[in-house]
């Protein structure tokens, strides 16, 4: 305890205004769980599994699958960029470039969402840049469809979520000892072999802890899969919009919220139990 | 007897406009120990991440066995390093972190096992091979850190501070055993050290730094019998620095006190002496020409320390404990061995 500043007393306090804050969404949470439970559609009354019930179709487990699936891929995606970029911007030596580079790396959290959707759209467009220029070339007959299907999610995701992989991975690098990479490098490690054999184990809890962040972000996205994908591509967050919005079915839409957070920490609880046990494997 | 392992040739290395090392010139026998010795900032943690590779000099040469190895990159050195945090690899058990090395010159598994086991009995800590490195004390740490180091039958045995972090009886220990392990390996060594007893215990050669400039070079025994420079005597066991004056018969005074050492006609100016506190003796006095006042004594057991002020100088003085020791303010006379006294061109 001598190690922290603040007592636990004193850390509380300090604390409360952001634990206050907090309380309203769990609030909202248990107020969507019970939601769920009610027997009526747009009302809370009665208690009955009916709305999990209704759930059981072919369209809702498509969707279920679907977020899970491009939420996996877009953070594998998102990771393999991340990585090599996190190193990139700790082994930059000129301040500029550095800057530089985090701009753009931070550009997607900077810029309007709608702007940046219309932006992929002017870009990958049936008929925009990319489908104008490999037309020209002669090397495509018809447009490449880029846009409101899985691809252009996918996409999206990438974009927005790197950022949020990037910055904790760059703390994490600086962290690193240089004496382990050194010590490496005396026993006959070149660069490639030092990365793979040294760095990135002991990189391991911050990128499985950064990739967990990304997967939540992502699996909960709603904004992009509907600006990019359109009805077509019904993840989860689309799924449950259109309860609410064509359908009036409230219980339905909390129901499946709940099943979401349900996946989503389910997802996260899994993977910090697989770093510890590997990490106790091998005696971390 | 002469057998040159590595040779360090007009060394320098500067970090922007800060001189680290001047013009370091430096030979190690082959099998030799060598410890490069001075204050925090001196330039010897500098010279030994040269040695590894792991800094660039900004002039000068190394040579291995006489083949230029300046630019070779760390990993293609064959050195075996041990550094002031251990680096012990957190992720790896200790038989992981052993045969580390091993793996990387693709020795077969058979190989890497018998190795392992070699080392950890060598160390004698045969049990511990499946440990996570996290489950080991202090000292542990330190033997498998050496282990894993000597496991590839390194050309140089480089230490960065190794025994830093360890309390004082461990750290003796460990001194014992790792001149031992030195020894029968009959592998090069240089070691970074601050401590001067540690260094005295350790070294065939010291290696003195002061400001990144070798102030002297030679074995311990020589280092404190006939320091080079005012610093190295004051650095090593800090003897006391006098001003010092030459009588007409060309003999040293020391405060006014006669030593009979000749000084060499050559020697010209003003000039300074070093004498070590053990080479001062006391005796009581109530002569009116003893200047001299005890201010402070303390009694260790074997040996007492005083200090003594004489003509606005403090000096300590060091000497075997008896019953008619001179005790604090007490007058007492000097006198030097004259066989003790180092001398030094203002």
């Amino acid at each position: 305890m001598s190690s922290t500043t603040l007592t636990q007393k004193q850390a509380l306090a300090f604390a409360t205004p952001a634990f206050i804050a907090l309380l309203p969404f769990l609030g909202a949470c248990l107020y969507i769980l019970r939601f769920s439970l009610s027997a009526e559609k747009g009302s809370i009354d009665g208690v009955s599994l009916q709305a999990y019930r209704d759930l059981m179709t072919p369209f809702f487990g498509r969707s279920v699958w679907l977020t899970l699936k491009l939420a996996f891929v877009a953070s594998a995606v998102v990771m393999l960029l991340a990585v090599p970029l996190a190193f990139l911007l700790t082994s930059l030596r000129s301040a500029a470039a550095r800057r530089l580079l985090t701009v753009t790396i931070l550009l997607p959290m900077i810029l309007n969402l709608l702007v940046q959707a219309y932006g992929w759209i002017l870009l990958l467009g049936p008929s925009g840049a990319l489908n104008t220029l490999l037309k020209t070339l002669g090397l495509i007959d018809r447009p490449l469809f880029l846009l409101f299907n899985e691809t252009g999610v996918l996409l999206g995701l990438i974009q927005t979520s790197l950022p949020l992989a990037v910055f904790p991975i760059v703390g994490a690098v600086r962290a690193v000892s240089p004496e382990h990479l050194e010590a490496a490098s005396s026993l006959g490690a070149g660069h490639w072999r030092i990365l793979r054999d040294v760095t990135l184990p002991l990189l391991r809890p911050p990128l499985v802890g950064a990739a967990s962040i990304v997967f939540a972000f992502n699996a909960s996205a709603f904004a992009i899969p509907l600006l990019l994908g359109g009805r077509r591509v019904q993840m989860m967050g689309v799924a449950i919009r259109d309860m609410i919005s064509p359908l009036f079915n409230w219980s339905g839409a909390a129901a499946a919220g709940t099943v979401l957070i349900l996946l989503t920490v389910l997802v996260l609880v899994v993977s910090a139990w697989l770093v510890r046990i590997t990490t106790q494997k091998t005696g971390g | 007897m002469s057998d040159p392992h590595l040779h360090i040739e007009s060394l320098s290395k500067s970090f922007g406009t800060v001189e680290a090392l001047k013009d370091v010139n430096l030979t190690v026998q082959r099998g030799a120990f060598v410890c490069l010795l001075g204050p925090s900032g001196c330039g010897k943690t500098t010279l030994l991440r040269i040695i590894a590779g792991f800094e660039q000099p900004s002039s000068g040469r190394l040579l291995l066995d006489g083949s230029d190895i300046t630019g070779l990159a760390p990993h293609r050195r064959g050195f075996g390093m041990v550094f002031q945090s251990l680096a012990l690899f957190p992720h790896m058990s200790v038989a992981e972190n052993i045969a580390y090395g091993l793996r990387l010159r693709k020795a077969s598994r058979q190989e890497q096992k018998d190795r392992v086991e070699e080392l950890l009995n060598v160390i004698e800590l045969p049990h511990i091979a499946d440990r996570p490195v996290s489950a080991l004390s202090g000292g542990q740490r330190q033997r498998v850190a050496i282990a894993r180091a000597l496991a590839i039958r390194p050309k140089l045995f480089l230490l960065d501070e190794p025994l830093s972090a360890l309390d004082a009886k461990l750290r003796d220990n460990m001194q014992i055993e790792l001149r031992r392990l030195q020894q029968s390996f009959g592998v090069t060594t240089v070691l970074v050290t601050h401590d001067q007893t540690e260094a005295m215990m350790l070294a065939d050669e010291l290696v003195v730094l002061s400001h990144g400039v070798v102030q002297q070079s030679a074995s311990p025994t020589e280092v404190y019998r006939h320091p080079a420079t005012p610093f190295v005597a004051d650095f090593i066991g800090s003897a006391n620095l006098l001003p010092a004056t030459v009588s007409p018969n060309r003999t040293l005074a020391l405060l006014g006190i006669d030593t009979g050492v000749t000084v060499p006609s050559v020697t010209v100016g003003a000039l300074r002496a070093a004498v070590r506190s053990e080479a001062i003796s006391l005796a009581r006095s109530t002569d009116e020409g003893a200047t001299a006042t005890v201010t402070f004594a303390r009694d260790l057991g074997p040996v007492t320390e005083w200090l003594v002020q004489a003509q606005g100088h403090e000096i300590r003085v060091r000497g075997a404990s008896h019953a008619a020791a001179p005790q604090t303010g007490d007058r007492v006379a000097l006198q030097f061995d004259p066989d003790r006294i180092s001398i030094f061109a203002e």
